[in-house]
């Protein structure tokens, strides 16, 4: 436990810590209450487009803003962070070691996070987050432009300056006795998510110093003017982040690793499948980077190949999948709300993968391309699966990290209320891409079935908005008031509640 | 069994009439051109059977297991691991 | 939470687990092998196909037919002709679409990228701009207007 407000540290001691827990703490208060800021841009995107015509934003450069640091900000400042702050708790003791293997090195890479986070939210620049050139070269204004990029570099040192710690704990400091055969899946996840960002992040940090380069006018890089071409920047931008999006599933897959299990009251149904997909994931992850870019103009054989290489990665994910459901069979299942959030985010992480196979196609490319059908398929992801599975475990470890319990009515109708909206909201936005919708637009012409398509879109977000008011309060007041948990076994299941060996922290 | 072997069956369909209908079809000529979109919804539309073919069955699956293994189920019964208390 | 751990690591049969991946294997090249045989029929170009060209601009689109004529935001084309896009941009990446005819191409500056269709229902239909290009991009319309000239 470290945040117990009932006896509480004086702040200055968890902020100059080193300690894994308080680091990790950081990392998860930092990360939620990104989570909130970026959510409630999205609202504001919602209520705007609830209908055709001006609702609340003036101009559509502010909305361009507006989603901009939405994306910006839940992927690097929420879910990235989130997967590090329960790394930072659970890897030491997951492999049986005192601490992180560089303890000052992890609160460095923490305290990179709130500047670059100011940093973006400061500049609100309005390319997405992608920032392709040449409208991120020529045509995006700045300082906004330059801060974001500023802020991603931070980001991305600070990604890299986390994984080697999660390599080098795991691989080198776990106890002799701990064959990494044997090691929980879980660490696992962090081993293999933590290599992927070893090897494609710093494409993207050449990518972002030569973006950079190139606004300053001291290089072509990206620009036709100058001799360049902007098709090379998609190239290392989705060289980096298709594998970032296994950086950012693999966490969330690892958390439902420990849930399923515990709640179901069996093991895994077979460690050395979790570990082989994870594996696999990682090696075969990095073959399918061009399937963003099918609509470039590249060659039939290129598109071939990166098709390929994208439905390569499946069967590790239908495997996780076949793992979950074969834990629970046999079972005898609390369905408690940690495990609630698992089974939605299994049952919406099949859909997001069976509208990415789709996507894998290449003709229906001509159909889906830049439209509401890949903003449905992606949040199906990021919303169906990872804040799922991240929530889900948040709620798990809140004994863990506050001594209290939460409140498990609030927990469960949290629960019912997102997996509706978020069936609401992005079911929806895949019609709404068939029927041509772009993404990324401000407004939109009066078509009936947008209009309509969109009104439904707009309650389920403020359906999920509402869910996430609940989650702040449940968060806020049982931390302070909760009734204290029973740490040996909170959640009632029989068995132990966490690994033996307990973090010990220092000031406590 | 028959669920695989009638699966098989409609996956063998979806694959054989579009090639028919490729050796059939027209050239290239005026006004005898292919309509992309037809080859495009009509690909979107084969995907759109088999994916929600397996959704139906991965879905009902999931309905089922959280039914049946509910620790509320009539029929539910301790694991096998719960008597060592660890797992 | 320790594992029960001797020799093979669940210590029971797998098979189930192989044949699973087996069929999802099975689905994935369907998919693959559909997905390569649609794209190859509808990217050859036919030889007859007249040539537009097509530009892109924050925030609208000109085209240029073979003849010289040119059109700015609107594209007059004839029922029943092949029509070659060979597009561009002039400044920041766009993409030109056309949703009801399936039409879709980046228009990237430096970078001319090909894409045909045969139009066979007459009408007007809209054309969007589907890659952020700033301001006005979610107003860089244009619309298509395909008549039947007969014969």
């Amino acid at each position: 436990m470290v945040l117990e407000l009932q006896k509480p540290r004086p702040i200055w001691q968890i902020m100059f810590s080193t300690h894994h827990t308080d680091v990790g703490l950081l990392y998860l208060i930092t990360s939620l209450a990104f989570m909130f800021m970026g959510g409630a841009l999205a609202l504001l995107l919602r209520v705007e487009l609830f209908s055709p015509g001006v609702q609340l934003i003036a101009d559509s450069m502010t909305y361009n803003r507006i989603f901009t640091v939405h994306g910006t900000t839940l992927i690097f400042l929420f879910i990235l962070p989130s997967a590090s702050a329960f790394g930072n708790y659970l890897v030491p003791i997951m492999v049986r070691y005192k601490d992180m293997a560089y303890p000052k090195l992890n609160a460095v890479a923490f305290w990179m996070i709130p500047p670059a986070g100011a940093l973006i939210w400061l500049g609100f620049a309005d390319f997405t987050w992608y920032a392709y050139p040449t409208y991120s070269v020529i045509s995006a204004p700045g300082p906004a432009a330059d801060m974001w990029i500023f802020g991603l570099k931070m980001l991305g040192v600070s990604s890299i300056l986390g994984s080697i710690n999660f390599v080098v704990t795991i691989m080198k400091c776990k106890h002799p006795d701990l064959p990494l055969s044997k090691m929980p899946l879980l660490a696992w996840a962090y081993l293999t998510s933590s290599l992927i960002t070893l090897v494609a992040v710093p494409t993207f940090a050449a990518a972002l110093l030569m973006l950079l380069t190139d606004r300053l006018g001291a290089s072509g890089f990206f620009n036709p003017v100058m001799g360049g071409d902007p098709i090379a920047y998609q190239h290392l931008f989705w060289f980096t982040f298709h594998p970032e999006v296994y950086i950012l599933v693999i966490p969330a897959i690892g958390f439902m690793y420990e849930i399923f299990p515990r709640f179901s009251r069996k093991p895994i149904f077979s460690h050395s499948s979790g570990m082989a997909a994870f594996i696999l994931l990682t090696i075969v992850g990095f073959a399918s980077w061009a399937h963003h870019m099918y609509a470039t103009g590249m060659s039939f054989t290129e598109k071939t190949v990166f098709m390929v290489g994208t439905l390569a990665a499946v069967p590790a994910s239908a495997m996780h999948t076949f793992n979950f459901l074969a834990t629970m069979w046999g079972g005898r299942i609390k369905f408690a709300t940690p495990i609630m959030w698992a089974v939605g985010g299994i049952a919406l992480f099949f859909s997001a993968g069976a509208g990415g196979v789709v996507n894998s196609a290449m003709p229906l490319d001509f159909i889906t391309h830049d439209s509401y059908w890949v903003v449905g398929h992606f949040h199906l992801f990021v919303m169906g699966t990872i804040l799922f599975g991240t929530v889900g475990f948040i709620y798990y470890m809140f004994p863990y990290v506050t001594g209290r319990m939460y409140n498990e009515t609030l927990g469960k109708v949290h629960f019912i209320l997102s997996f509706i909206g978020t069936v609401m909201v992005f079911f929806t936005q895949h019609i709404l891409g068939l029927y041509g919708m772009p993404r990324r637009i401000y407004d939109y012409p009066a078509y009936p079935e947008w209009v309509q398509m969109n009104i439904i879109v707009s309650i389920g977000a403020f359906i999920i908005g509402i869910s996430m008011a609940i989650f702040l309060v449940n968060l806020i007041w049982s931390s302070a008031k909760g009734k204290p948990a029973d740490m040996d076994d909170p959640f009632g299941l029989g068995g132990k509640y966490y690994f033996p060996y307990q973090a010990k922290n220092p000031s406590h | 069994m028959k669920l695989i072997i009638g699966s098989g069956v409609v996956l063998a369909l979806l694959a054989i009439l579009p090639s028919i209908q490729y050796v059939l079809a027209a050239g290239d000529s005026t006004g005898e051109y292919l309509d992309r979109r037809v080859e495009i919804w009509g690909l979107f539309y084969r995907l759109m059977i088999v994916a929600f073919t397996v959704g139906t069955v991965v879905s009902g699956l999931i309905v089922w297991l959280v039914l049946r293994f509910r620790e509320s189920n009539p029929k539910a019964k301790p694991t096998s691991y719960e008597a060592s208390g660890s797992w | 939470m320790r594992h029960q751990v001797r020799g093979k690591m669940s210590g029971h049969s797998t098979w189930p687990e192989w044949v699973y991946v087996g069929v999802v294997v099975a689905l994935l090249c369907y998919v693959g092998a559909e997905a390569w045989n649609i794209e190859r029929i509808i990217e050859h170009v036919p030889e007859d196909a007249k040539l537009i060209k097509v530009q892109g601009q924050q925030w609208l689109w000109t085209f240029e037919h073979e003849d010289g004529t040119k059109e700015i935001g609107e594209l007059h084309l004839e029922k029943g002709k092949a029509y070659k896009f060979e597009v561009t941009s002039k400044d920041v990446i766009h993409s030109f679409n056309i949703h009801d005819y399936t039409v879709l191409m980046d228009a990237v500056p430096g970078r001319i990228n090909t894409v045909w269709f045969s139009p066979n229902v007459e009408g007007e239909f809209p054309i969007q701009c589907r890659e952020y290009c700033g301001l006005i991009h979610y107003n860089m319309r244009g619309t298509l207007i395909v008549e039947d000239k007969g014969a």
